[in-house]
């Protein structure tokens, strides 16, 4: 016996209505890509999420309507998972930074004190 | 969509292998912080394992969750629904590929998780189980399903895990117009011809159960989840979600006129709180367990559609490459 | 340039008879696509067909729109009250999906002979068409993209894949010519300049399928042997239509005085 649906495409597929239990094989894994988005020129890509494609052809093609599709976007980046090299969060102490390193910054540079003593020494000659 | 009817395992405190206390310590201190975790990130194996299982059943539950709606998409009646039921439903799907893709990250491939969807080793949530009657019945459930869906996910995305708040806030901006598609739906029926007001009260009356038993059972009685909700895996209680949600719902449908079927339902006003019938438990409980109106049919639908698209994919498969976790 | 009220009524007559064509192949199609949502071979593609069904509908709905500016009753009375007999799509999109081999390659030939024909349009001498045919082209772009891929890659794809294709290509090829099914009006929509006529487009079409299928490995069946499936455009429709119509009206129709 096929199953009678109330939605008329599941009846039209005659699907036995005796239940297999068995897991199906060798269900195969496409790459999985990392999708870029810009939302537009003169931004900055955003990572927005990863999908499932077997190149990376396809992958833009599927990304275009799962990433983009809602949103405003001008270009797409695909990358390879296998392909992104990351840092360790382990690691995340690397990022911290002595607070002392003045000499980079700019406000570390204030001359104006030197300038308005010159200029008033000046004054007295 | 998803609701508070999580089927977590037994937690057992967090102490079920031997952690590293230093690490687990630290973990701790970092969601209690407010810090999320990455993939990458130390966790206790009970957090992934619970994770997996979450994210997992709320994925099932959106590819699940586009059939009830999708028994309506080629008789939505008139070009406006026809749009909206279609987009509604190709988010669902949507919103699956991105929880399938933030539970992947944890390691568990998105193949493994269809073969246990379609086993009934994995879970999905129970009022999907039941079938949508007529076009009303997708009214209602783009309305009142998707309600509840929102209250659950909007507190799951202050969780945290990363991808899954991630994904989490992009569902919610999808949610929100499903919420509106479906209040419109209802909002026409209501105050449309008698036919089609009956169609909608009758609608309501069919879901009402399934509605209360979304979120889940009582607090009372579930599974206890006090590890889960220190680790910010479970971010609600149920019944929390429940009262939120009769809050928010009960005066827009009785705005209406519609009838709620369940004659205890009112306000405490001393309280605050709702107070209703205790849904049946044993009946979510049978149902969850395979035995409702629709579980057959669903996963042999899911199935079909595996099946169907092996070739498909075996026909673009590169031998020489391996399957790669997502990194984010 | 022509607009709504500059036409004869020879030309309004063939302008029209234009509109339903395209808008009932489109009405149709996305319909058909429609029942793949939520049941697509991989959630991605899922997505997309589904995209690219709405884009179908949407353009319908526009056409039938322009028919509604020049007197015809509203797009959902065209859409969802004519009879059978009324709908004047071509046969190719009457079709049962099948399997996905079969609903990809009929997206591939219709959508490239969609792609050509509104760019054709885009310099149309009717304006409002002319404007319409200008809005698709982002989306019809997007449709021939995604469909060259996929036949490419099916085509040349290990298993039963290749077969699969052939076999899809082999069916839709007659029924595909049938979208080029002249009209009594071909004369007047080509002098008036308002369409380039359906030979000119199956010639451009196949110049533009042809190649796309060799380089799929596809072997192309021989034009000269193949039989047009000719009928849809006066009316005459495969036996699929009207269960399709009486499915996509049915509720529509519990209350045709109602606002759903
Ligand atoms: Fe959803
Ligand atoms: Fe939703």
């Amino acid at each position: 016996m096929s199953i009678k649906s109330i939605d008329p495409r599941i009846t039209r597929e005659n699907l036995s209505d005796v239940a297999d239990q068995n897991p199906i094989k060798e269900l195969n894994h496409w790459q999985t890509y990392e999708v870029f988005h810009q939302t537009k020129k003169g931004d900055h890509h955003i990572h927005v999420g990863s999908l499932h494609a077997p190149n990376a052809e396809m992958a833009l093609i599927l990304a275009k309507e799962q990433y983009a599709r809602r949103y405003e976007c001008v270009n797409i980046w695909v990358v390879k998972s296998s392909n992104v090299f990351t840092s360790d969060y382990d690691d995340e102490d690397i990022f911290e930074t002595t607070p002392e390193k003045m000499y980079r910054e700019a406000g570390g540079y204030k001359v104006m004190e030197k300038i308005n003593k010159y200029k008033k020494e000046r004054k007295g000659v | 969509m998803y609701g508070g009817g999580y089927i977590f395992e037994e937690s057992k405190n967090g102490k079920s292998e031997a952690e590293d206390s230093e690490k687990l310590e630290r973990f701790e201190s970092k969601i209690a912080a407010g810090e999320k975790i990455e993939p990458s990130d130390w966790m206790p194996a009970e957090y992934r394992k619970q994770l997996i299982r979450m994210i997992e059943q709320h994925a099932h539950s959106e590819i699940i969750g586009a059939l009830p709606e999708g028994t309506w998409i080629t008789r939505a009646p008139g070009f406006r629904r026809k749009l909206a039921l279609m987009a509604k439903v190709q988010d669902e799907v949507g919103h699956a590929q991105l929880l399938y893709s933030a539970a992947e990250t944890l390691g568990k491939p998105r193949e493994d998780m269809i073969n246990d969807l379609i086993t009934g080793k994995s879970k999905y949530s129970n009022v999907f189980n039941y079938p949508a009657v007529t076009w009303a019945d997708t009214a209602i459930i783009a309305w009142l399903i998707d309600a509840g869906a929102i209250i659950n996910q909007v507190a799951n995305s202050k969780g945290s895990y990363g991808p899954y708040c991630r994904a989490l806030e992009r569902i919610c901006v999808e949610e929100s117009f499903h919420l509106k598609y479906g209040h419109d739906n209802v909002v026409f029926l209501a105050t449309g011809t008698p036919k089609q007001r009956d169609m909608v009260q009758e609608a309501l009356i069919r879901w009402w159960p399934p509605i209360m038993h979304f979120f889940g059972p009582s607090d009372k009685i579930s599974v206890h989840t006090e590890t889960l909700m220190r680790w910010k895996v479970k971010m609600a209680s149920n019944d929390d979600m429940r009262q939120k949600f009769l809050d928010m719902y009960v005066p827009k449908i009785w705005e209406l006129g519609l009838t709620i079927p369940d004659p205890l339902l009112k306000k405490n006003e001393t309280t605050g709180q709702w107070e209703y019938t205790e849904p049946d438990w044993n009946e979510f409980k049978k149902v969850i367990n395979g035995d409702g109106p629709c579980n057959k049919e669903r996963l042999a639908v899911r199935r079909n559609a595996e099946e169907k698209g092996e070739w498909v994919r075996r026909a673009l498969m590169r031998k020489d490459e391996r399957y790669t976790v997502p990194f984010a | 340039m022509n607009g709504i009220n500059d036409f004869t009524e020879i030309q309004t007559e063939a302008a029209k008879n234009l509109l339903y064509r395209l808008a009932d192949d489109q009405l149709i199609l996305g319909h058909r696509n429609s029942e793949c949502t939520g049941l697509g071979p991989i959630l991605e593609e899922d997505i997309a067909f589904s995209s690219m069904a709405q884009d179908k509908l949407g353009h319908s709905q526009a056409l039938y729109q322009l028919l509604h500016n020049m007197g015809e009753k509203d797009p959902d009375t065209i859409a969802f009250t004519r009879k059978v007999n009324e709908y004047k799509c071509c046969h190719l999109v009457e079709y049962p999906i099948g399997e996905y081999d079969f609903s990809l390659m009929r997206h591939f030939l219709f959508d490239m002979s969609e792609a050509i024909r509104f760019n054709m349009l885009s310099s149309s001498s009717f304006e409002p068409l002319a404007k319409i045919a200008r809005k698709f082209k982002g989306e019809l772009k997007y449709h021939t993209m995604h469909a060259v891929t996929w036949i490419n890659q099916l085509g040349t794809g290990s298993g039963e894949s290749p077969f699969r294709i052939q076999k899809s290509l082999d069916v839709c090829f007659p029924l595909a010519l049938g979208i080029f099914e002249p009209s009594k009006y071909e004369e007047t929509l080509i002098s008036e300049k308002i369409f380039f006529g359906e030979k000119a487009l199956q010639e451009k079409w196949l110049e533009a399928v042809i190649p796309v299928l060799k380089n799929a490995g596809l072997v192309i069946p021989d034009i000269e042997n193949v039989t047009a499936a000719y009928g849809g455009r006066e009316g005459i429709h495969t036996e699929y239509l009207k269960p399709l119509i009486d499915e996509m009206t049915e509720v529509y129709k519990i209350d045709t005085g109602a606002e759903w």
